[in-house]
């Protein structure tokens, strides 16, 4: 496995921790269906995934994960509430137009929704921007402005308010330092390079 | 990032060549679904590849509407044209005759060597025509089951199908769960929209308002062939979409005189069209038509009780195959069925390809379709 392609499932494990046997899991931008896979193997649960990338698909079916190919918002609304014990968000949030919206309809879909995202306050994000003037470019952000997709990337400190400001239980978090790998324990607003969400409504 | 994996190593293809087909007999009487009956039933039919000992390699593909059971190779050295889904059945391909039995058999009631309306009707001595029972995609695959019952096969490694042979291969996967490993429908859905269900009953006009069609009591050898060319020119531009017209055709003209009548053949897509239909008319029965684009248009399997209810029998993976042109069989019809799948906890796949070839773009090889099927069936 690639340097990347293991950033890229740094929150499998999380998940999987969190993640209880044969739970029914939906996963929307599921991307290759790596996830579902791996939480199909270790906690043998039923998982649908969701992209709307052909490719993302055919990978899919290589691996007998069930997918569907679309729209997260057309498919959440086609399920009755609770339909899922978890949909998962693994770096989707960014890409959502009305992230707000599709983020309480996979609460009224799932009884939980995990959301991972990487951490826009992340130290060097800042440094970066504050001494260069410019965006970041590493292992995570690899490409230039003009060859990426518009992403609407925030921080772990705007992604708890946002959670206040609608009443949602966060039942979990998890916070990875820069290096995806290590637990980050202090300032995650500051030192976390990625953050991993377990939410609930109230009722 | 790049997230594309290295693509499957598809062997060496090859040809099934030259092939032939068979008849399947059942001499006992065949109930339909409407309560209608035929004392015998012949299903014609075509199997390529070989049948393992345990039974248990055989895939049953279902052809469409005009489409018939030589779905792969050639009759003889003089066919000019190969089976209707060639590029994708044969020796390496991914309906792959080395390691699967595959059968293709014409449906009942149509006009291809399977008893349809115009079969001799052995207790009378004369064609069925209208006495021919009220047909339903159900019984037409309730007949198949008999010639998969015939070679010995309790469970068929797959049933694919698209547009007609899409229906019937959700309808397999409901009727017979038990029965099949798994099932890819392409281009189909749960049931016609209005739309389609208009097209098809102006076809049928156009066929029962020709003098010649005689209450469908014709002679076979002059039926109502203006109104079934013009129902087939008809149907062949729901077929199409208009990117991939306009791309084919355009406006290109015929090379012709000027002085001719006024509405002769002016442009090269009015030229394809009647060719279409005078072709169509060769090798198809209007009666067959009717019956066909009729159980076609009663398919519903949001009925008796709702989408959901009707596929809580499934109980094997599927995938389902929208194409992006194909305003006939729409994408979100195609989707609606894996939405009611996934809401019932199935396994179930939707997966839908930009091509502009409309309805027929599952009859086009396409390297990304062709991959889609050969993934799933050897997953």
């Amino acid at each position: 496995m690639s340097p990347i392609d293991k950033k890229r499932q740094a929150d499998f494990q999380v998940i999987a921790q969190w993640v209880e046997p044969g739970e029914r899991v939906l996963d929307l931008g599921c991307g290759r269906g790596v996830l579902l896979e791996y939480l199909k193997q270790k906690k043998s649960i039923y998982g649908v995934g969701v992209d709307i990338d052909f490719d993302k698909i055919l990978s899919c079916v290589k691996r007998s994960v069930p997918a569907y190919q679309g729209d997260a918002r057309t498919i959440l609304a086609t399920f009755p509430d609770g339909a899922f014990d978890r949909v998962i968000f693994s770096r989707t949030v960014e890409q959502l137009d009305d992230a707000g919206t599709i983020l309480a309809e996979g609460l009224r879909v799932g009884k939980k929704v995990t959301v991972g995202f990487i951490n826009k306050g992340f130290w060097v994000n800042r440094l970066c921007t504050l001494f260069k003037g410019r965006r970041v470019i590493n292992e995570v952000y690899p490409k230039p402005w003009y060859e990426t997709q518009p992403t609407n990337s925030f921080s772990v400190n705007e992604f708890e308010e946002y959670c206040n400001a609608r009443k949602l239980v966060i039942e979990n978090r998890a916070f990875l330092a820069g290096d995806w790998r290590s637990e980050c324990s202090v300032f995650p607003n500051l030192l976390a390079g990625y953050a991993i969400y377990d939410l609930s409504s109230i009722d | 990032m790049n997230d594309s994996e290295q693509a499957p190593i598809i062997p060496e293809e090859g040809e099934v060549g030259f092939v032939e087909y068979q008849d399947f007999v059942s001499k006992e009487p065949f109930k339909f679904v409407s309560g209608g009956k035929l004392p015998e039933l012949t299903l014609r039919y075509e199997t390529y590849g070989h049948l393992n000992a345990a039974k248990d390699n055989a895939i049953l593909i279902c052809h469409a509407l005009s489409g018939d059971h030589h779905c792969a190779g050639v009759h003889g050295i003089e066919e000019r044209k190969q089976g209707w889904w060639n590029f994708m059945v044969g020796p390496g391909k991914p309906i792959d005759t080395t390691r699967h039995f595959v059968i293709c058999s014409n449906v009942l009631g149509g006009c291809q060597g399977s008893t349809g309306p115009g079969s001799i009707n052995p207790q009378t001595g004369k064609a069925y025509k209208l006495d021919f029972p009220k047909l339903t995609v159900q019984d037409m695959v309730k007949a198949q089951s008999l010639l998969i019952d015939d070679f010995g096969i309790d469970r068929l490694h797959a049933v694919i199908g698209g547009s007609m042979g899409g229906m019937q291969t959700l309808q397999w996967a409901i009727d017979f769960p038990e029965r099949l490993g798994r099932y890819i429908a392409l281009a189909s859905g749960a049931r016609h929209t209005a739309q389609a269900i208009a097209f098809n009953d102006t076809g049928r006009q156009a066929i029962i308002s020709d003098p010649a069609w005689k209450q469908g009591d014709y002679d076979p050898e002059c039926g109502p062939d203006q109104g079934l060319a013009v129902a087939r020119m008809m149907a062949h531009i729901t077929y199409l979409s208009d990117v991939g017209m306009e791309s084919k055709f355009g406006r290109k003209r015929r090379s012709g005189d000027e002085s001719k009548e006024h509405f002769d053949v002016e442009f090269e897509v009015e030229s394809y069209l009647r060719y279409q239909g005078a072709s169509f008319v060769s090798r198809f029965d209007a009666n067959t038509y009717l019956y066909l684009t009729k159980a076609l248009d009663r398919f519903d399997l949001h009925s008796p009780e709702s989408l959901d209810a009707t596929l809580s029998a499934v109980t094997s993976p599927g995938l389902v195959i929208g194409f992006t042109s194909d305003w006939l069989y729409p994408p979100h019809g195609n989707r609606e069925v894996v939405e009611a799948l996934l809401r019932l906890g199935k396994d179930a796949t939707y997966a839908e390809l930009a091509m502009d070839f409309g309805h027929d773009s599952f009859l086009v090889r396409a390297p990304k379709l062709y991959e889609l099927i050969h993934r799933f069936l050897t997953r």
